[in-house]
This record gives C-alpha cells, sequence and structure tokens, in this order.
C-alpha cells in the first residue's frame, strides 16, 4: 500500500504540473479591425518558453517514475495509471506535439540544413528516452508514449502474431524510419507527422483520411498489440537498437526463472522468448554455412538496394514541392495540362526565371539520387542483417524478455510465481512493521 | 475442442480484419492529398466567387454617362483632378495634360518623372507629387519648386490644397504630411498616437487618397480599415465613416476606398478597386446611390480579384467632381476619362 501511496503522490504531482500549464500564444495575430474573424488553427499553438521547459520537465518525470515503476517496482497497475496520464497529458492536453517520433525529423533536418535550429526542448524529447533506454529499457513505450498508450488502452482480445509475419512486417518500421530521414534530410516533408495516425484524433480535427488510418490501426490494435509501436513506429526502430544494449532491463521474474511456462503466452507483443534446446550437430553445420552465404550476400543486397534507391530518385523526389512546381511549369509550358495551380500562378507572379526554377529542381534530385543510395543501402542492410539474425542460435535457459521487441508494459510480472511470492513477502514486511 | 476451434475463429477473425485495415488504410494513404492538387476539400459555399456582389441594383444607380470619355493619351494614366475653372488635369506617363470642359487637350507640358498625383490650387499653381517629392509648376508648365525628397521608403499617392496649406499622402510611410504653400514641413497627421486616439493608418496597397472637405477639415482615406477619417489640420482625429461590407453600401476587399472626391453639396464620390464601383454618400457617410458599378467601368461588367500580388496594387481609379456636379472617372486601364452626370429625375 505505501508503495501504490508512492504512485498516486507521484501522479498527483505531474497532474499539478499539468494544472499550471494554460495555452499561450508566442505571437498574438494581428488584431483586424474589419469584422475579419481569426480562423481557429488545426495544429496546436506555440507555447512561451516557460510551459515548453515544463513539458520537458512532465517528459524527464515520467520517464523517471516509469523507469521506477517497471524495474523496482514492477506494478503494471502503477504503469497503467500513467500511461493514461500520458495519453492525458502529452496525447490530447499537448496535441501529440512535441513528440520524440516527429524530433528525428527536426534533429535530421538541423544537420543537413545550417539555416535550421532545433529548439532545445525538442532536442530533450529527442534525447531524453533514448538516454533512459540505454539505462533502463524501454521506459518511455511503457509509460510516457501517448501514442503507445494509445493502442495498449484498445488492446481487448490479444492474438499471438506468426514469428514470420512478425519478422516481415517489423521491416516496415525500417523502410518508415529511412524514409522519413530521407525525406526531412532533403526539406521535403515531415512524413511521420504528415501520416501520425493518431494525431487527428488528439486533436479531435484532421484530415479524414489520416482519420481512416488512425481508426484501422485502432481496430487493428484490438487484437494486435501495439500494431504502429511494433511495425511502423520509426522512433521504436531506435529504441530497440538502444534497448539491446541497456544496463538494466525488464525481467519475467523477478529473480531466478523457474520455468513454469505460465508466461509463455503472457505477452500481447510477441517479446517473450522461449528457453533453447540445444542445437542438433547437422543442422548447425548447415546453418554456417547459410551464414558465411549471407554475410557475403550483405554488401550485394546493400548495393542492389542502394541503386535502387537511387533510380527511384524520380518518384521520390516529387515529395519535394519545388520538384512538383518545375514539373507543372514544365507540363503548362509545353500545352500539355490545361489551367494553372496556385503553386503554378504564384511562381509566375515572382518573375523568376524558369530555367532557374528547372536548375534547383535538377539540384533537389540529385540529392535524392545521393541520398537514395543510403536509404537504399540502409534497407539492403537491414534486410541483410535480418536475415543474418534469424541464421544464428541463441542460448537461452530461461523464459526471457526480448530486449529489442519489450515495451515494458509490466503484463507479464503477475503471471510469475516468484512474483507472487516477492509480493507476499513484501505484504508481510509491511504487516511486522 | 470447442475452445480451441473458438481460439482458431477468432485468429480468423484477426488475420482477417487486419489485412482489410491494412488495405484500407493502405487506399487512405495513398488518396491523402499532399500537393494541394484536389483543392481545399471544402464545399462549394466556402469557394470565393464575387460574381453576384459585381452586379448592382439597377435603381441604385442614379447616373449616367453624360458625354465621350476624353482620351488622355497616356500609357500609363495616375490622377486627375478639375480646377475652379472647370479645365481637367491629368497625370501620366511623364507628363501632366490639360483638357477643357468640353473634352478638347488644351495643353501639355512634360516632367522628368511619372507623376503620381496632382492637384490645382486656387491661384492656378499646379502641384505634382512624384514618387518621393512635390514639384510646383505654373499654368504653363514652368517649375516653381520642387520642395526635399522624402526619402527612398515615400510613395506620394495624394495631394490636396486648402488657402495656406499643402496636404500629402504618403503611402509608403503612411503618414500625411502638411506643409505651407512655400514648401516647409508643418506637422504630421496620422501618425500612431495612443494619447491622442489616432490608431495610424492601415495601407496594404498604394492607395491613399487625402482631401480637404468644405468644413474646413482634412479627409483621409483609411482603406485598411475600409473607412474615411476627419481630422483637424493640427493632427485630431474628430470622426471616421465607412465600414467593412461586402455588399454594396460598405466597401470590401483588403483596401478600399482607392480614392475619393467631394461635391459642392458635401457628398463624397468614392472609387473602389476589385470589385470597381463609384458611389455617393452623404456627407456623414450614410450609402446614397451608384455612380457606376462593374458593368459600366469595366469590359464584360465582371469583378477583379487578386491573382498575383501585383495585381492588388494597381487597377484603382482615380476620381475628381467639378463645379457643375459631374463625376470625372479616370480609368487607368483604358486611359480615357469617363463623364457621369446625375440622371434627370423621373
Amino acid at each position: 500500500m505505501i508503495r501504490f501511496g508512492h504512485i498516486i503522490f507521484g501522479v498527483a504531482f505531474l497532474l499539478s504540473l499539468c494544472t499550471a500549464v494554460s495555452a499561450s500564444e508566442r505571437f498574438p495575430p494581428p488584431e483586424f479591425e474589419s469584422g475579419y474573424e481569426q480562423p481557429s488553427p488545426t495544429t496546436p499553438h506555440p507555447r512561451q518558453d516557460i510551459y515548453e521547459y515544463i513539458d520537458a520537465a512532465v517528459l524527464l518525470a515520467g520517464l523517471s517514475l516509469s523507469s521506477y515503476l517497471v524495474l523496482r517496482n514492477r506494478s503494471r497497475r502503477a504503469i497503467f495509471i500513467l500511461m493514461v496520464f500520458s495519453l492525458l497529458y502529452f496525447g490530447f492536453w499537448r496535441k501529440g506535439c512535441v513528440c520524440p517520433i516527429g524530433a528525428i525529423q527536426n534533429i535530421v533536418l538541423s544537420v543537413f540544413d545550417r539555416d535550421y535550429v532545433v529548439p532545445i526542448v525538442v532536442g530533450v524529447f529527442f534525447v531524453l528516452p533514448l538516454v533512459f533506454t540505454l539505462f533502463f529499457g524501454r521506459v518511455f513505450c511503457a509509460g510516457v508514449c501517448p501514442l503507445g498508450a494509445m493502442q495498449d488502452l484498445v488492446l481487448l482480445r490479444p492474438v499471438p502474431v506468426p514469428r514470420w509475419a512478425e519478422s516481415g512486417l517489423r521491416l516496415f518500421a525500417y523502410v518508415y524510419l529511412g524514409a522519413a530521414v530521407l525525406f526531412a534530410a532533403t526539406g521535403s516533408a515531415f512524413v511521420i507527422c504528415r501520416y501520425d495516425p493518431f494525431v487527428s484524433f488528439f486533436r479531435l480535427s484532421g484530415n479524414l483520411n489520416v482519420l481512416i488510418l488512425g481508426a484501422c490501426f485502432l481496430v487493428v490494435g484490438v487484437f494486435i498489440g501495439r500494431p504502429y509501436c511494433r511495425f511502423v513506429c520509426p522512433y521504436g526502430v531506435i529504441l530497440r537498437q538502444m534497448s539491446r544494449l541497456s544496463k538494466w532491463r525488464v525481467t519475467i521474474a523477478p529473480d531466478e526463472c523457474v520455468q513454469c511456462r505460465l508466461c509463455e503466452d503472457s505477452c500481447p507483443f510477441g517479446a517473450i522468448k522461449e528457453p533453447t534446446t540445444d542445437w542438433p550437430v547437422h543442422e548447425y553445420d548447415r546453418s554456417k554455412k547459410r551464414l558465411a552465404f549471407l554475410i557475403l550476400l550483405l554488401p550485394v543486397l546493400m548495393l542492389l538496394g542502394g541503386w535502387m534507391g537511387s533510380g527511384v530518385r524520380m518518384v521520390t523526389a516529387r515529395m519535394h514541392e519545388t520538384v512538383r512546381l518545375a514539373e507543372r511549369v514544365y507540363l503548362e509550358d509545353e500545352g500539355k495540362v490545361e489551367g494553372t495551380t496556385d503553386a503554378s500562378l504564384a511562381f509566375r507572379a515572382t518573375g523568376k526565371e524558369v530555367k532557374e526554377l528547372y536548375e534547383e529542381a535538377s539540384n533537389i534530385r540529385a540529392e535524392f539520387g545521393l541520398g537514395g543510395w543510403f536509404f537504399g543501402g540502409f534497407v539492403g542492410l537491414v534486410i541483410g542483417l535480418k536475415l543474418i539474425g534469424l541464421s544464428v542460435r541463441r542460448q537461452r535457459k530461461d523464459y526471457e524478455a526480448d530486449r529489442a521487441s519489450c515495451v515494458a508494459c509490466g503484463r507479464c510480472f503477475e503471471y510469475c510465481p516468484k512474483e507472487h511470492a516477492r509480493l507476499k513477502k513484501a505484504k508481510e514486511m509491511i504487516g511486522k512493521s | 475442442m470447442n475452445r480451441r476451434l473458438g481460439t482458431i475463429n477468432i485468429k480468423i477473425f484477426a488475420g482477417v480484419l487486419a489485412a482489410v485495415a491494412i488495405v484500407i488504410a493502405g487506399v487512405a494513404v495513398v488518396r491523402l492529398d499532399t500537393t494541394g492538387k484536389k483543392g481545399s476539400g471544402l464545399g462549394k459555399e466556402y469557394v470565393y466567387d464575387i460574381k453576384e456582389l459585381a452586379k448592382i441594383d439597377p435603381n441604385l444607380i442614379l447616373y449616367e454617362e453624360a458625354v465621350e470619355a476624353i482620351s488622355t493619351g497616356f500609357t500609363d494614366s495616375r490622377a486627375i483632378t478639375v480646377d475652379s475653372q472647370g479645365s481637367i488635369y491629368t497625370a501620366g506617363d511623364k507628363a501632366i495634360r490639360v483638357f477643357a470642359e468640353g473634352g478638347n487637350l488644351v495643353g501639355e507640358f512634360k516632367l522628368a518623372d511619372v507623376p503620381r498625383c496632382l492637384t490645382v490650387s486656387g491661384d492656378g499653381k499646379i502641384y505634382v507629387g512624384m514618387k518621393d517629392r512635390v514639384e510646383v509648376y505654373d499654368g504653363r508648365g514652368k517649375r516653381l519648386a520642387s520642395w526635399e525628397s522624402l526619402g527612398d521608403d515615400a510613395v506620394l499617392t495624394s495631394i490636396a490644397v486648402s488657402k495656406n496649406d499643402v496636404f500629402v499622402a504618403d503611402a509608403g510611410n503612411r503618414i500625411v504630411l502638411r506643409y505651407d504653400t512655400a514648401g516647409k514641413l508643418i506637422n504630421r497627421i496620422g501618425e500612431r498616437d495612443k494619447d491622442r486616439n489616432v490608431p495610424g493608418f492601415v495601407i496594404p496597397s498604394p492607395y491613399f487618397d487625402l482631401a480637404v472637405g468644405h468644413d474646413g477639415l482634412l479627409r483621409v482615406v483609411d482603406p485598411g480599415r475600409h473607412r474615411i477619417e476627419a481630422y483637424t489640420f493640427d493632427g485630431d482625429l474628430e470622426f471616421w465613416w465607412g465600414e467593412f461590407s461586402a455588399g454594396v453600401e460598405g466597401f470590401c476587399g483588403c483596401c478600399n476606398p482607392v480614392n475619393f472626391a467631394i461635391l459642392e453639396d458635401e457628398t463624397f464620390v468614392t472609387c473602389e478597386k476589385g470589385l470597381t464601383r463609384v458611389k455617393i454618400y452623404d456627407a456623414k457617410g450614410a450609402f446614397v446611390g451608384v455612380v457606376a458599378g462593374p458593368e459600366q467601368l469595366v469590359e464584360g461588367g465582371t469583378a477583379g480579384i487578386c491573382q498575383f500580388p501585383a495585381d492588388c496594387q494597381a487597377g484603382g481609379f482615380d476620381v475628381a467632381v467639378d463645379a457643375t456636379g459631374r463625376i470625372l472617372v479616370l480609368d487607368t486601364i483604358k486611359n480615357v476619362v469617363r463623364i457621369f452626370a446625375r440622371r434627370e429625375a423621373g
């Protein structure tokens, strides 16, 4: 009860921070004196500095509390309460912005565009969850990410995803991360934000197609745990790798695993790995050859991916508005399309030379060509490493939470008899005191 | 056995649901228009269509074109004024052209620069506003004075004279300057001043007109606020009239009226761009009627919408009145002066 009291106090403290925040605009809109009504924006208002720092402080507090609840307190109920708080605060109150997932793009753009400066708070939002993951595993996913929280809440009838499907679908997140980096680096688009399936729910407003996308994720999420986190989230890709290196991590049993198998089916995210048996000798030899082949194949896959990524630059470059404009202006000038668009009209109004526009577009395509090599190479690398990973047999004596896949939700704790024993012992200790 | 079947069924159901959801989500993503090619997606009630506004009830039109239009001969006509004798002065290109009341060209003199505005004083001196300075000429076109430049930011758009004062509207600096007739600056009018309750002028385009009223107050257009303001010569804001409205009784667009003139009976003639209209308001600012609307003033009777930023910066007609109550509209597109007279009653 004492621990639960601590949690209540912690959550109440976070809520008190929440009430201290009030929306305020840094730059008030101009005062029109002609009866013009200022439309309501669909994106959140910029926040005053102090409130941005409060957001960062709430994130830090949330991550700290989540780490404590996952690793020390080991309480699913408390993690759940924190998750609900995060959904309300970072989701519905802060309207899903700033979020570490989208911050990837800000960081990338700041690297490639010297004129773009990342606000400190965006940097903090990007870095803090990574630092915590390095030490404590994916505690951000556990109780702080509003996107994860939203999906966790609708998970009512979990159905396991076959391993082959899980492995295959997970590749999409890597491709998405690569694409997001490519488009952000070229200054074309922030695709993570554009296709964020839940932000429309948080803002109670948005494009119908994005709402449909979000609804699809939630409907699937009733049966398949956190589909966005597992198969799409580009930040999750980075967290997975960080989590592999984490100093501390979630364990199903509080101490020694007794291999009772009670936890075997408890994870809706397929993150519990069963103990392995000894490898038959004939299979070992065959796998060794396969591994050698795959290692040799890896650079081929990377080159092939890079070649393909660069080859589709004419298509990918269309994400950049200048390229789209140049193509439109060309079609108009050649008489291949009728009429004009707002963009082409505006361009012609500037009096700028068409040649100059074509040159800009050509340069951007060249950037996409080079970026395509890296993007395709990255995808090839991921596929190659995935194949290599499947060919490597790891030894496990106990049931373990997979370091990369485990989102530290805490569902498996209560399935472990050793955990029950720990709690009972703790209660007795409290009773005696 | 049944339990196992149930488990299989739920797996199949979840699988099918996931497949359907992936297809729907894929279609939603592909169909998401991020380029704006499909338009705003809003209904027709949100479409900006001002065709209907261009139509004016014929009963509201109180004037008719009296005589044949006078061709100014300019390629870029800028301003018009009428002196006490009824002579019509037009400014454009790099010249001033003077026409008799009947429309015959009676005089012309060349200028070193493009004139933007002009007025004629009671003693026959012609005050011409260039981009950044005022030049004074006699009736024969001899330059009498060139006042000090107001700097690179200045864009002079209107000039008016009273007995002892010359008022100059500078749209670039959003200010009215009061000079004596010798060109000495006396004071500045219309600067934002909370203590004097002067809000400052809102001027989105280079249209900023002024005139001295018969009541001794200076009238200045505040086009961004869609009103005409009355100032004392010392710069106190006394009152204003005019309101934004897409209807015929008000002024619409970003910045209207663009020009105005005051008739002998103290009624106002206003001129609007975009939705080109010349209208009459009484001394208190109540709408009286229409001199001419888009159907009379613009070919095809259409209303113009600013497609380019440059469109908003041009196309405003100038207006002047003579002692007989005729209204002279300088069509800056066709470079003609169109003269309207009040319709006979009945």
